[in-house]
């Protein structure tokens, strides 16, 4: 079976795996700490992150829930905070149940790579913390170990069987000796701000193994930089094969005929002019290289062909806006990626260039998100536009245009509850030609292609819901009811297989009711 | 308001997203293209046949499945690596593209791939291993642009192996042996073999030893079944026809056929397997060898499906041709429905001049040229075709033309000279057989194969007699290379005496095929090169002869690969040459052909050897020329015998130039018409008057 596109429906699976926590940043009210959660470290508790435009990793401080009409943002404090020591528990997750009124399971029915999350599956987050501070060298540790759990549910399925994976394992050490520099070491999602609407990370989302260094030049200023690692399992980066044992013993042994493995780097610079009291701009500066040595692949029994090796990079950059009040702040994201960057950190690349390498591919996008909240109204908006061409001559499937915009207004009644309506207009173009029309089968006829093909999704949702945290777009844990319609055009069907109901359907129905919560959690920090 | 009214809105909402998408991905050549006549005449045209998955590999992003470690898989060629050597093809002279079918295959099978594109499966797309529409269209495009053109390979017979014969009725695909004690495979002349001594019934297994017959059936290619479709049966006996069962994996694209109309199972025969092509009823009704599904051509919504299918590549892409896949599979009846409603089809849309032409893979000259037999009365089917009695062209007109536009006998504009391939290329070039079977093959020709253009009632075809117009060639995907070292039976006889050394074999055979090349390039009809013989690739049988063409790197002159000690390009000057002088000289191209003299000789006579021909008179004005070969590899030979000489028809006086030789010599006509001269062996000469040869 031919795979999906690595920028296309493939990606928005990969995103969707990738991309499951929630994109709170810091604007969301969080749950009052424990009464005997430590005191957060002094470096972090100077200032509040800004909403929705920072990537640091939501501060002690940010936990302490603040009043609904007050602005989150955090006071100075006024005695040195005690240094944060302990085991602490947090979680993002949603879950919920769905159908689309013919007796299916609720869909996603998203044809972009980052589309509406409203219909996004079943997820959960685990995390698991311990906080110390070594008064000997004025350093505090953090151990994070965050476990991903995905469908199937055993509820649903009544199988045991779950799938799993470790999300965070590292290590980070904050403020080495009393200075500004922290260093980190592990496996880890290393995220900056997020478009909630779309669950995505637009400027740097990484997954690796590795580690980095911070340096805060100031409370509004700091560099970070990283190195890291991934190696997806296929026969692109590892290839397997049985030799006999060695020294005339019985039996096969198996070597890796190719084990390479991708080396990525990160830098990122970011500062923040304040603005009034609670107000400011945030603008970061971005970049990645990507590296893959050359190597060699057993193509038959003792016939080898050489692999390329490959690089990439990637440029970008974010400006934000923050009033520090009621999460309301707007990021304009720019980001351009080259050769073997862009195709996402994760990705195996496909459809090569004649020498094998990811040479000419290249991806562009243009990013916005924010949130507006005044009163009983708010308002969320998210959307993009991409293109990204791959490394092989002229245009294929997996060469994508594609743009989403998505709006989610709020009304809350009062402190428990509201409605929110969100509309999404999301298209897309691929290097093919559109389908032919009915006309192309009769006989004696030949109507000509009508140009590369053009699908379009028009969708809707309304959204009652309980928000037991109090009033705010961010708000959660929140209890929903989601009714979404979606209507796609001839262009859109034709992207599902023949005989699947997305390929029939004109209008899909998606209806469920469940909850999303997140409290307590750093599965993105910097 | 009512749910369908919301779902109309919401659908006129998509339409209306629809109509803003980004629209920034420009896709060239998907804009609606207007068809027109690329070609002037035909006998100008160079065919250049390429094996798309084997000449070279513009995008890798279409290497789906690649294996090149085997010659049956998926090697990667495509048609943007066939488009980016364009110049490269056209530099030898070649001036139209041969290319393979490019429609969408069962992907594999049998752990063979469809790299050679004829197990059809969809009419209706494109292979995805070649590329899309786009792509397609670029490349016959760019051959346009430099005024070459494109001819598009098809098959009507039979789709690739998109069913099998439920014979046992269990719903799945076996292999199943039955009974036991004898076996159809044992010693034919065994009394006792109830396979082939059929008509004595006390020679049958069961009544002569008491034992059941061996009977070996695959249901995917059982056997022909003399009686009708494919009969079931079981220990009991016969069951009916045995259900037809389509295949259902998509992975391999062992799906239904398309268009729709073959999805219904009595658009195919389904006899089963032909095993003996001498039989008329097997040949034209059995499957072809590999389980390829026999389609049922004489139904006039079949006949309608192919045109339609066909004609609408040419509508998509604007290729200039067609070269038809085992024409003699086929009826006469469907060749005269789909050339000629083809023809009609494409001259509305603006293309004429519009190349048919056929393989018939057979030796027999009256059942290859009978599918080029045209006029207004319908031939009699030739060979084991004639199972299919007095032709009724009222009858077809009758059944199957609902336009209007009646049937007359035309068939194909030609088809490639197979009888010439076994009776002059293999038995005269290659084993040095006597030249006078080259003859005797061309006098039948005027007879056996059509006399006159194509017609039809519109003005299409290449206006050319198909006898006058054969498609010449030495070797093709479906016979060992020409310089395949088994076929040189008498040299490799030779070499394995020790009478000649390796490096005398290798010479001779590259002399052989010098001289091969010289015939088929000045001999009266359309020259066909099989790709990779300008690198002098020697692959034997099918797949060898199937090579990739990336390993010679294209080069263009005796080049020795340092990898693998392997020199390619060795002939590429060669034939560039000779496509010059065929251009050059227009009596290569539309004069008529003389034998001029002929030989059984093959020994030490003064003549062995020797073939000689004029190409004079036709469409060539005044144009003349002679061409002298020396097929022996033994000795120099001089066209004449004792009392005899070469009688020309150019006028006594006349001052002949060997345009071929790179030193040319002057022949003078003597006062009896008659010219005198030696030719070097396995060597030849092209001799043009002396006015005509200025320039050279």
């Amino acid at each position: 079976m031919r795979a999906l596109s690595v920028h296309g429906a493939r990606v928005a699976l990969l995103a969707a795996a990738l991309s499951s926590s929630a994109g709170r940043a810091s604007a969301q009210p969080a749950p009052q700490a424990p009464a005997e959660a430590p005191a957060p470290p002094p470096d972090d508790a100077k200032v509040a992150p800004p909403p929705g435009a920072t990537k640091s990793e939501p501060s002690p401080v940010a936990e302490i829930k603040s009043a609904p009409e007050a602005p989150l943002v955090a006071q100075p404090p006024t005695e040195a905070p005690r240094p944060l020591t302990g085991f602490s528990f947090g979680s993002y997750g949603r879950m919920i149940a769905a159908t689309d009124f013919k007796g299916r399971p609720g869909r996603d029915a998203d044809i972009v790579a980052h589309g509406s999350r409203l219909d996004e599956g079943n997820y959960v987050e685990l995390e698991l913390r311990r906080d110390d501070y070594w008064a000997i060298t004025k350093t505090s540790t953090r151990v994070v170990a965050t476990l991903a759990v995905g469908t199937p549910l055993f509820h649903y399925t009544g199988q045991f069987d779950v799938k799993l994976a470790v999300r965070n394992l590292y290590l980070e050490a904050r403020n080495l000796g009393g200075t500004k520099l922290s260093a980190w070491a592990g496996s880890r999602m290393y995220r900056g701000d997020d478009i909630y609407l779309l669950d995505w990370w637009p400027l740097d989302n990484l997954n690796t193994v590795g580690g980095g260094a911070r340096y805060d030049l100031g409370p509004d200023t700091y560099a970070a930089l990283h190195f890291g690692t991934n190696q997806p399992p296929n026969d692109f980066f590892v290839q397997q094969a049985s030799r006999p044992a060695p020294l005339g013993q019985i039996g096969a042994a198996a070597i890796s005929v190719l084990n390479r493995q991708k080396l990525i780097g990160s830098l990122k610079l970011s500062h923040i002019i304040r603005i009034g009291e609670t107000g400011g701009v945030k603008g970061v500066l971005y970049g990645e290289l990507h590296q893959l040595p050359e190597g060699q692949r057993e193509s038959k029994p003792q016939m080898f062909e050489t692999l390329p090796g490959d690089l990439g990079g990637v440029v970008g950059a974010q400006i934000g806006a923050f009033t520090g009040k009621r999460d309301t702040h707007l990021n304009l994201f720019v980001r351009y990626a080259r050769g073997l960057a862009a195709y996402g950190e994760l990705a195996t690349p496909t459809q090569l260039a004649q020498d094998k390498t990811t040479s000419g591919a290249h991806e562009f996008l243009v990013a916005l998100g924010g949130n507006f909240e005044a009163g009983p109204f708010g308002l969320m908006l998210g959307g993009y536009a991409r293109s990204f061409r791959n490394a092989s001559a002229g245009l294929d499937f997996d060469d994508v245009d594609e743009a989403i915009v998505a709006l989610r207004p709020h009304l809350f009644f009062g402190e428990l509850g509201g409605l929110a309506v969100e509309g999404s207009f999301q298209t897309q173009q691929r290097g093919v030609l559109a389908p032919p029309s009915a006309a192309m089968t009769t006989p004696g006829t030949t109507p000509q292609p009508a140009g590369p093909l053009a699908a379009s999704v028009f969708r809707f949702g309304v959204i009652p819901f309980l928000s037991v945290a109090g009033r705010g777009d961010y708000s959660r844990p929140q209890l929903r009811l989601i009714y979404v319609v979606s209507a796609r055009n001839e262009g859109a069907k034709a992207l599902y297989p023949q005989d699947d109901v997305f390929h029939i359907h004109n209008i899909e129905h998606f209806f469920g009711f469940g909850a999303e919560w997140w409290f307590n959690s750093s599965s993105y920090g910097g | 308001m009512k749910t369908g009214t919301i779902h109309r809105a919401l659908a006129a909402a998509a339409v209306i997203g629809g109509a803003a998408s980004l629209g920034c991905l420009k896709l060239d050549d998907a804009a609606p293209i207007t068809i027109s006549t690329h070609v002037d005449d035909w006998r100008d045209e160079v065919i250049y046949q390429v094996l798309v998955d084997r000449f070279a590999n513009g995008d890798t992003g279409n290497d789906y499945n690649v294996d090149r470690s085997s010659l049956g898989k998926w090697h990667g060629g495509d048609w943007k690596g066939l488009e980016d050597h364009l110049d490269y093809i056209q530099g030898l002279g070649a001036t139209t593209l041969w290319i393979s079918p490019v429609v969408k295959n069962v992907d594999t099978d049998a752990g063979f791939d469809a790299y050679h594109g004829y197990w059809m499966q969809d009419l209706t797309q494109t292979n995805p291993h070649f590329g899309d529409l786009p792509a397609l269209r670029h490349l016959v495009a760019a051959a346009h642009d430099k005024k070459m053109r494109v001819i598009l390979d098809i098959v009507t017979n039979h789709f690739g192996q998109l069913f099998y014969y439920d014979i046992n009725k269990n719903g799945q695909p076996d292999n199943n042996v039955y009974g036991y004690g004898c076996d159809k495979f044992r010693d034919p002349n065994d009394p006792n073999n109830p396979y082939t001594n059929p008509s004595d019934p006390s020679a049958n297994c069961l009544v002569k030893n008491g034992m059941s017959g061996i009977v070996h059936v695959s249901e995917y290619d059982p056997d022909f079944d003399p009686r009708g479709p494919v009969e079931a049966y079981t220990s009991l006996g016969n069951s009916g026809p045995a259900p037809i069962i389509f295949n259902n994996d998509p992975a391999t694209n062992h799906m239904p056929p398309m268009p729709e109309l073959f999805q219904d199972v009595t658009t195919f025969n389904r006899r089963g397997r032909t095993v003996d092509y001498s039989v008329g009823d097997q040949l034209l009704h059995g499957d072809f060898p590999g389980g390829l599904k026999d389609v049922d051509t004489v139904r006039c919504d079949v006949k309608a499906a192919m045109v339609d299918a066909y004609a609408r590549w040419v509508e998509l892409a604007d290729f200039d041709g067609f070269r038809i896949d085992t024409v003699k599979h086929v009826e006469p009846e469907f060749w005269r429905y789909f050339t000629q409603k083809v023809r009609q089809r494409l001259a509305k849309d603006g293309k004429e001049n519009f190349f048919m032409f056929g393989e018939a893979f057979d030796g027999d000259d009256k059942l290859v040229g009978s599918f080029t037999r045209n006029g207004d009365v319908p031939e009699l089917p030739a060979g084991p075709q004639s199972v299919l009695g007095t032709p009724n062209l009222a009858d077809e007109n009758k059944r199957c033309v609902t336009d209007g536009v009646a049937l007359n006998a035309d068939m194909l504009d030609s088809l490639f000279y197979f009888p010439q391939y076994y009776g002059a290329i293999s038995s005269v070039f290659r084993d040095a057989g006597g030249t006078k079977s080259i003859q005797g093959l061309w006098e039948q020709r005027p007879m056996n194969w059509g006399s006159q253009p194509a017609k039809g009632g519109v003005k299409g075809g290449p206006g050319v007699a198909p006898a006058k117009l054969p498609v010449n060639f030495l070797d093709n995907h479906d016979v060992g290379r020409f310089l395949f070292r088994e076929f040189f039976h008498a040299d490799i006889a030779a070499l394995t005496a020790g009478q000649i050394t390796q490096k005398d074999f290798d010479g001779v055979r590259r002399d052989k095929l010098k001289n091969a090349l010289v015939f088929l390039f000045t001999e009266q009809g359309i020259p066909c090169v099989y790709y990779g013989t300008e690198q002098g690739l020697e692959g034997g049988n099918d797949p060898a002869n199937r090579e990739d063409l990336w390993d010679t790197g294209y080069v263009t002159q005796p080049t020795t690969d340092q990898s693998s000690g392997r020199t390619y390009g060795t002939f590429y000057q060669w034939i560039q040459k000779l496509t010059a002088l065929r251009k050059k000289h227009k009596a290569l191209t539309h004069g008529d052909q003389k034998v001029v003299w002929a030989t059984d000789h093959t020994a030490a006579e003064g003549d062995a050897g020797i073939f000689a021909f004029e190409r004079a008179g036709g469409d060539a004005g005044d144009a003349y020329a002679l061409v002298v070969i020396n097929t022996s590899s033994q000795h120099a030979s001089a066209p004449g015998d004792v009392g005899m000489k070469m009688k020309v028809g150019a006028a006594p006086g006349t001052m002949l130039v060997d345009v071929l030789a790179d030193t040319p010599a002057s022949y003078a006509v003597a006062s009896d018409g008659s010219v005198t001269l030696q030719v070097p062996k396995l060597g030849a000469a092209v001799l043009v008057p002396q006015a005509q040869a200025a320039g050279n």
